[in-house]
């Protein structure tokens, strides 16, 4: 049998140079250079945008008690109104299920545009710059625009969110359709299949539980989402939340905190399952 | 027919007048500054055999099978399938000659997530036309479908998913795809490379079966010499891209192989 001295010394085969098979062989290894500066820039970069940004422990430690205080303020929770906080949470969660309905269907076609696989150059460009441009958008101000074309109400927070989703997820659908593996595009193109049948039978399926596990994604932000919205007039529970703010209505405020973070949870949790049972 | 014959890489091979697949002087390039992939490559398949294309990696087998179907740049030669001459071909056009050719992978490449029956009724997509936006095929497709699986043994798995069959079940899923193309020749580019031996006589064996019964000639590559002598009717071999062995594989023993796989002292220092 042949040894490892043999094989090393065997003057066909390569050879591994000797310094890189000693520091190999170490247990422990001094870091490279690269590695190092690489740390260090990465360090220096943290602590001066900590500093640029007022990143302060200390004020934090100082500001701990008017924290506590303000918690404390909010016991116990007010549920006298929660038929209107039952009613407004349902407003928040249809406006997400038709933004995110609406938001995943236009991201899927933007998507088809913005994968590199299926869209021609020209293409792909535009709708990656289409995307960038809306992600740069704040939501608010998304949502203030349609505000001010449709009125106050759910509906312009349903467009908003629908927009706002082609920014965020369409990139994401794009992704995954580029991710796909390829051999059953070859195998599409070898038996003479269309750019249209090679999508529908190699592409959207390989991609459909990343599709589908994204839109619940999204779908979990736009609730959440969805309570932010109501602050500028857009419908939902957000606009209920201002005005609890700003009457110092704090145990209202607690109770609608409370029902977000039920209604939040349960579908995290229904999401998880679903996820599951797709993957 | 013509009788092919034992030949080294500077003899001459008759040209065929029946053969389904024609090769004359076939040089491949993928770019200017590349070598030639494939020299002066001649190859006649004809119905009902399975020529078996030995060759070590990078020897040009897979290049050989993807300038019969358009897919690597015919650099000068000729390759006819059928009468078409698939170096003339337009896009539009190449689509329609690899609609008549079935291909089987090393990796099989099904759509995992699909079931084998789609998996195979994907194979008739050129004929469906714009109509199957839903991905729906006439019940005739289907009905063809399931028995095209019915002959390579696997319609109790017909609604199962793609991936949850085993490497061997899945190739037998590949072929029945290739043969629902209604193939003019079939094209395995190392089917079996992924598989056990027994899978591998097992997928070889249909494969020889196909061509011999359904008269559809059947070129399949292959890395393993005993596999290639038990299941062809006749032996290519390549190296550098050139034929170095071409014969009947009655006629050949693994001596007479033995220059496909011959050690290049250079290369291998390269």
């Amino acid at each position: 049998m042949t040894t490892l001295e043999e094989t090393r010394r065997r003057p066909s085969q390569p050879q591994l140079d000797p310094r890189a098979r000693d520091r190999m062989e170490r247990a422990f290894r001094i870091p490279r250079a690269r590695f190092v500066i690489g740390g260090v820039a990465a360090v220096a970069i943290f602590l001066w945008s900590a500093n640029g940004a007022q990143f302060d422990f200390l004020k934090l430690g100082e500001g701990a008690s008017n924290m506590g205080e303000f918690i404390t303020r909010m016991f116990p929770p007010d549920f006298s109104k929660i038929g209107t906080i039952l009613l407004l949470l349902l407003e928040t969660l249809q406006m997400a299920i038709v933004g995110t309905v609406l938001g995943a269907v236009l991201s899927l076609v933007m998507a088809f545009g913005a994968a590199s696989n299926i869209a021609p150059a020209w293409l792909y460009y535009i709708c990656r710059w289409t995307m960038n441009i809306i992600r740069a958008l704040p939501d608010l101000v998304i949502a203030l625009m349609f505000v001010s074309a449709v009125g106050l109400g759910p509906f312009a927070g349903i467009l908003a969110m629908t927009i706002g989703s082609i920014g965020s997820i369409g990139k994401i659908f794009a992704e995954a359709m580029e991710a796909v593996d390829r051999g059953p595009i070859t195998a599409m193109q070898a038996v003479g299949a269309s750019k249209r049948q090679i999508i529908q039978y190699a592409i959207v399926p390989q991609a459909l539980p990343m599709l589908t596990s994204y839109t619940l994604l999204l779908f979990e932000g736009n609730v959440r989402g969805a309570t932010i919205l109501g602050l500028v007039g857009a419908g939902g529970i957000g606009l209920e939340l201002t005005t609890a703010m700003n009457r110092y209505d704090y145990g209202h405020l607690f109770a609608m905190v409370i029902c977000i973070i039920v209604l939040v949870t349960i579908i995290d949790q229904a999401s998880a399952i679903i996820r599951k049972k797709i993957t | 027919m013509t009788t092919p014959t034992l030949t080294g890489p500077n003899q001459s091979v008759s040209r065929a007048t029946d053969a389904r697949v024609s090769v004359r002087d076939l040089r491949v390039r993928y770019s200017e500054a590349e070598p030639l992939v494939l020299d002066g490559v001649d190859l006649d398949l004809h119905a009902g055999e399975t020529v078996a294309l030995l060759g070590s990696s990078g020897s040009g087998k897979s290049t050989l099978m993807k300038a019969l179907t358009g897919f690597a740049p015919i650099t000068s030669g000729d390759v006819r399938v059928g009468d078409v001459d698939v170096a003339r071909l337009r896009r539009g056009q190449l689509r329609d000659l690899r609609a008549g050719v079935g291909q089987v992978f090393q990796q099989f490449n099904l759509i995992g997530r699909l079931s084998v029956l789609t998996n195979v009724l994907t194979g008739s997509l050129h004929q469906a036309g714009p109509v199957n936006v839903f991905g729906t095929f006439r019940s005739a497709d289907r009905r063809r479908a399931l028995e095209l699986l019915d002959r390579v043994g696997i319609a109790h798995k017909a609604e199962a998913e793609a991936r949850s069959l085993s490497g061997g079940q899945q190739q037998r899923v590949a072929i029945a795809r290739a043969l629902m193309q209604n193939p003019r020749v079939i094209l395995a580019d190392e089917p079996v490379a992924s598989l056990d031996p027994k899978m591998s006589r097992t997928v070889l064996e249909l494969l020889q079966s196909i061509a011999r019964d359904e008269g559809i000639p059947v070129l399949v590559s292959l890395h393993v010499l005993p596999l290639a002598l038990a299941h062809s009717d006749r032996i290519v071999g390549l190296r550098h891209g050139e034929i170095v062995v071409s014969g009947r594989t009655a006629d050949l023993d693994a001596e007479q192989l033995a220059p496909v796989y011959e050690i290049d002292e250079e290369a291998e220092e390269d």
